[in-house]
């Protein structure tokens, strides 16, 4: 039996963002636009969408005069992710130890 | 990258290993050039305290150390401000309390012995009664290659393992056998290979893994 795949994480956008968030403490909106090639309006609503879901904590800052947009993983968002990559395990037939499964 | 939704679980995991491995490489590209600017500046002053010290008064130059550390901050700081944006990762942070450790372990031994070399503290209170052989550039060339090593194993790179124990070891017992300045071109020799060579071995693993990356794609 397949595991359903969490519908907000499975696209490419908000997925890659979130591949990068949770290695990081946090991260600045300038570089998940450089390290993921979106626009900043399509990377602003995917934001949105993962910080309404929980997913994610975007904090507006300041660093110095300029303003400065922080998003940081949650628990709830690593968990989600962490399900995420154990149903695509079970969709390709990978054990969690990395290994393909031939029967 | 597009908003698609009908991706295959091969292609999910295509996304989530690309973007590990893409925001890792341009960590680590920035974790490697402290190293270097580090290693240059302890090069270029081992070589040019020991020119002093031969030819223009001895040991008393070595005080000029004390300005390596303001050089060294203060490339730092602008290293730090040039690459304002790149998050910190647990991995980065265990390198640079490593690192941290062993500038205020080196620098606090060296004042000491500064302070009783100049007279300030009585050599009795640091070192009371029992003989104590302190060859202080053989200790700081194991700690040297120590914190090197452990980089090393952090960021799994035998180069820098291999490296770490060289600069360690080798300027242990390389820093016995040459009394007085020389030993300044042995502490030379471990900045090179304790912190040159692995921040350009990260470079170039870095370019590697880009080059690997672009021929796949």
């Amino acid at each position: 039996m397949f595991k359903p795949l969490d519908p907000l994480l499975h696209s490419e956008l908000r997925l890659a963002v979130m591949s990068l968030l949770i290695s990081v403490d946090e991260a600045e909106f300038p570089y998940i636009k450089q390290q993921t090639g979106a626009t900043a309006g399509n990377l602003s609503v995917q934001l949105d969408k993962l910080a309404t879901a929980g997913y994610i904590e975007v904090e507006k800052t300041f660093k110095g005069k300029k303003p400065c947009t922080l998003c940081r993983i949650t628990p709830t968002g690593l968990k989600a992710f962490e399900d995420y990559v154990a149903a695509l395990r079970s969709y390709l037939n990978i054990s969690p130890e990395g290994d393909a499964k031939n029967d | 990258m597009e908003e698609k939704q009908n991706m295959t679980a091969e292609r999910s995991l295509e996304i989530i290993r690309d973007s590990i491995e893409r925001s890792q490489r341009t960590i680590n590209r920035n974790s490697a050039i402290p190293l270097i600017w580090w290693g240059l500046c302890v090069v270029v002053f081992s070589l040019f305290i020991a020119y002093l010290w031969k030819n223009h008064g001895g040991p008393v130059w070595n005080m000029l150390w004390a300005v390596l550390w303001l050089i060294g901050y203060a490339g730092n700081w602008i290293i730090d401000k040039r690459r304002e944006g790149i998050p910190t990762t647990f991995v980065g942070k265990v390198i640079g309390h490593v690192w941290t450790t062993f500038g205020v372990l080196c620098c606090g031994v060296g004042m000491l012995l500064g302070f009783i070399g100049s007279g300030m503290l009585p050599m009795e209170l640091i070192m009371p009664k029992v003989y104590i052989f302190g060859c202080i550039t053989s200790i700081i060339s194991l700690c040297f290659g120590m914190a090197t090593t452990i980089t090393g194993f952090t960021i799994n790179n035998r180069v820098i393992q291999v490296c770490g124990l060289i600069a360690g070891i080798g300027g242990f017992f390389g820093a016995l056998h040459f009394p007085g300045h020389a030993q300044l071109y042995v502490m030379a020799g471990v900045a090179a290979v304790g912190l040159i060579v692995p921040g350009l071995a990260i470079l170039m693993q870095n370019q590697k893994k880009e080059e690997q990356t672009c021929s796949s794609h």
